[in-house]
């Protein structure tokens, strides 16, 4: 018999809310992780470890979602996506609307870049990173703004974009050295 | 009603005063060491000859069970009596070991074929654990509280539950599995104080790992892991074979002879750690070959695609922490003495590692800080360990193609739900399989179970909606619950590990094993359940002393009632009731501390300034 998947479930934690900091797309990374910290300081499963089961249980899912909220927060595309979910956004639906022809048109070109990369062509990748780069800096200043004016629906197309960029970005990593 | 005796706010000690005994255990695949916090400082405990090192061989012989030196000396004489490097196949499938030459499997199962019948990986680990815990309590007086047990970092789920069944066989109370990398770390991180991005390369017997670490006031949060679970001193031991058996012409050996080429092979590597050729005389290991010189750059070159290997997982793991700086590089494990190991490593990360601390106890002293600390002994160094899973987590789906639920490198612990639903009319049944890997097939990943959700409602298909959450606690074990969501049954869960040994088989020999301690069994576990009884007791006390106001007359009533019932059955001495008596209270106690674990969440950041919460941190 097979396992149908279908998709994550549960109602959206607001992790802002959580770590006691403003609902806004500009975070302040640092100040997140030293809640982070502080938090984890106090409810991580270690700090119970002499206490009831009960208790216990109830510190690994605490500490759980302290590490789930950091998660969805330290980063931009992740963050992005926690404030639609915030806002009750289908975002099945939203993923799966077409984008722009034009914006489309970009990103095979320079899927299609990307992919022909000679591995050693150190110069090339690094013009197509800093061009990956740029997009997905703008596209993250779109969404900021939107979310701003709380235009969630041009946040949500902003998402769309947001993520097609995320895929660039790993390709155009991909094709490179690591370290 | 019997009024519940409210203690004074603070006079309640959930921890008893005295010092307890909690021991870091390093159980490695070459060699095992045990240490304990003293004093504030970690001492590595050694047996009667001073050596502190316990070889990780156990031989399992006509006249007994023989563990340690005694036991390699064994191993040239009977090879297939005398297993080494257990290790490698713990939680580990009969195929994969069955590639070893030296050992000789039992005819079905898991299992080594030993004079003393068949024997598991699992069992050889728990005689070692038990010889180390045996040191301990011959040295120190006082009885063992607890044990952290180190474990790799790339180590995935099976071997890790075999790890803790191990440990469950020698009687031990395992605090928490601590991965090497990390224990390394602290070890480190908690005598020179510093902050920063540290990168621990831990090369053991058996094993590769490597973790990238921030150190933050305390907080060591792991940012990646990465490694080889089948890479270690060991391989490099095989190569050195290889080249003496080239440069000897050596034909087929036996299996004495290959034990004895093997333990000359590894001389033959420590030595090369400090000369830059050696003379090997082969006669009085093998009978013939005559003399032959093996040369550091030989041995090298022997070996590059294996330093490669460790160094393809550092750069992956670099990439994956997302730093762009290292700031210190910590060698771990024996295999790291190898000259061309330190220079490869000081090479890629630009950085000169710091071996300060004996690469084979370092381990063993980060594992102890961290049981002193579990233990709840109150003047143990404060530090939290932020760890990761090494492996990502799925299910198979269509196709056998791999639905990935839980990503490498995410924070432990962790809690993911998914959701299932039916593929046929009135399905009442779905088997879900769980693997853990990166790659995009289950069949390239590493099966870890199989459970069956049975009893769902028989719907339309695509209408029922089973939740199923996977949890990885602090310890990177799985838990997996189901629900069906809309009826709100909720799905039997059974979990039939992929191999290794299933639950009932751990309890099986623990059954075996007891049966001949039955009486000092039964005093033991009424004693350690009196005990369990009172700290509940305690608890709820203080915790109904301070936060009583969050229940309401009723529920604090129905609490009562249960602690007293609880008080009463430690009077007695009927173990069944007392034990159902903690769970009922345990159960019971749940709305209170989930209400309080609620209070503090929300005193814990309110309204305070970035500042505070530095000061906060630094206290």
């Amino acid at each position: 018999m097979s396992v149908v998947a279908a998709g994550f479930s549960g109602a959206p934690k607001d992790y802002f809310e959580l770590f006691q900091i403003e609902p806004r797309f500009d975070v302040d990374v640092d100040d997140l992780g030293q809640r982070f910290r502080t938090l984890q300081r106090r409810f991580h499963p270690d700090k119970y470890s002499g206490g009831s089961a009960a208790e216990q249980r109830l510190a690994a899912q605490v500490s759980a979602d302290i590490n789930a909220g950091y998660q969805a927060l330290k980063d931009p595309i992740s963050r992005a996506r926690h404030l639609l979910e915030r806002q009750a956004c289908d975002l099945r639906a939203l993923e799966r609307r077409p984008v722009s022809g034009d914006f489309l048109m970009q990103q095979m070109q320079l899927r299609d870049e990307a992919e022909s990369l000679d591995p050693n062509d150190d110069g090339g990748r690094e013009v197509l990173t800093a061009k990956a780069q740029a997009l997905m800096t703008s596209e993250l200043l779109s969404f900021q703004e939107a979310i701003e004016k709380e235009d969630y629906e041009l946040a949500g197309s902003a998402w769309v974009h947001l993520l097609y960029l995320h895929k660039l970005n790993k390709e155009v990593a991909g094709s490179s050295d690591l370290v | 009603m019997a009024l519940l005796q409210i203690s004074e706010p603070g006079a309640v000690a959930n921890q008893p005063a005295e010092r307890r005994l909690a021991l870091g255990i390093d159980l490695g695949t070459t060699n095992s060491l045990v240490a304990h916090v003293s004093d504030g400082a970690v001492k590595v405990l050694t047996d009667e000859n001073g050596a502190a090192c316990l070889p990780s061989v156990v031989h399992f012989g006509d006249e007994g069970v023989v563990v340690g030196s005694a036991a390699e000396a064994l191993a040239v004489s009977a090879p297939h009596d005398t297993i080494a490097s257990a290790k490698r196949y713990l939680g580990r499938s009969r195929e994969e070991i069955a590639s070893s030459s030296y050992i000789k499997l039992a005819e079905s199962g898991v299992a080594f074929e030993t004079s003393q019948g068949p024997v598991t990986p699992v069992e050889v680990s728990a005689a070692l654990l038990g010889a180390l815990r045996d040191r301990a309590q011959l040295s120190l007086s006082t009885p063992i509280a607890g044990v952290v047990i180190t474990v790799p970092a790339y180590f995935d789920d099976a071997q890790r539950l075999a790890t803790r069944q191990a440990a469950e066989l020698s009687g031990l109370n395992v605090l928490r599995l601590l991965n090497e990398p990390t224990a390394a770390a602290v070890a480190y991180g908690l005598d020179s104080g510093d902050e920063g991005v540290v990168a621990v390369y831990d090369l053991g017997g058996g094993t590769f790992d490597v973790s990238i670490l921030r150190l933050e006031r305390g907080v060591f949060e792991v940012l990646a892991t990465g490694g080889d679970s089948a890479l270690g001193g060991d391989d490099f031991d095989r190569r050195l074979v290889e080249i003496i058996r080239d440069s000897a012409g050596l034909g087929t050996l036996s299996p004495a002879e290959e034990r004895a080429l093997l333990h000359c092979a590894r001389t033959v590597k420590e030595a090369l750690t400090t000369e830059a050729e050696i003379e090997v005389g082969l006669d009085d290991v093998v009978g013939s070959g005559g003399t032959v010189t093996v040369t550091r750059q030989l041995f090298n070159s022997a070996c590059a695609d294996l330093v490669n290997r460790s160094l393809d997982a550092c750069r992956q793991c670099v990439a994956d922490a997302g730093v762009s700086e290292i700031d210190q590089v910590i060698l771990v494990g024996g295999s790291t003495r190898m000259p061309i190991v330190a220079e490869v490593v000081a090479a890629l990360f630009g950085k000169e590692p710091l071996s300060s601390i004996d690469p084979d106890r370092v381990v063993a002293m980060g594992a102890a800080r961290q049981a002193d600390l579990l233990i709840g002994n109150r003047d143990a160094e404060d530090l939290l360990l932020l760890d990761v899973i090494p492996l990502s987590l799925g299910v198979e789906t269509y196709g056998g193609l791999v639905e990935r639920i839980v990503p490498r490198n995410t924070t432990i612990p962790v809690a993911r739900a998914q959701e299932f639903t039916t593929a046929k009319d009135g399905q009442t049944g779905l088997i879900v399989h769980v693997v853990q890997g990166e790659r995009e097939r289950v069949a390239d990943c590493r099966s870890l179970a199989t459970f069956e959700l049975a009893g769902i409602p028989p719907m339309v298909a695509g209408a029922a909606r089973l939740e199923v959450t996977f949890q990885v606690d602090a310890d990177g074990l799985l838990e997996v619950k189901a629900q069906e969501a809309t009826t709100q049954a909720t799905a039997s869960v059974v979990v039939k590990p992929a191999f290794g040994l299933a639950e009932d088989d751990i309890a099986d020999m623990l059954r075996a094993g007891y049966e001949h301690a039955s009486e000092d069994m039964h005093a033991r576990q009424l004693a350690e359940a009196k005990v369990e009884a009172e700290q509940l007791v305690a608890g709820i006390q203080a915790a109904v002393a301070g936060d009583g106001d969050l229940l309401n007359d009723h529920e604090r009533e129905s609490l009562m009632i249960a602690v007293n019932g609880l008080v009463d059955a430690s009077q007695g001495n009927d173990i069944e009731s007392l034990r159902k008596s903690i769970e009922v209270t345990g159960r019971a106690s749940e709305l209170l501390a989930a209400r309080r674990m609620d209070r503090s969440i929300k005193s814990a950041l309110g309204g305070i300034s970035v500042t505070t919460l530095e000061g906060e941190a630094e206290s």
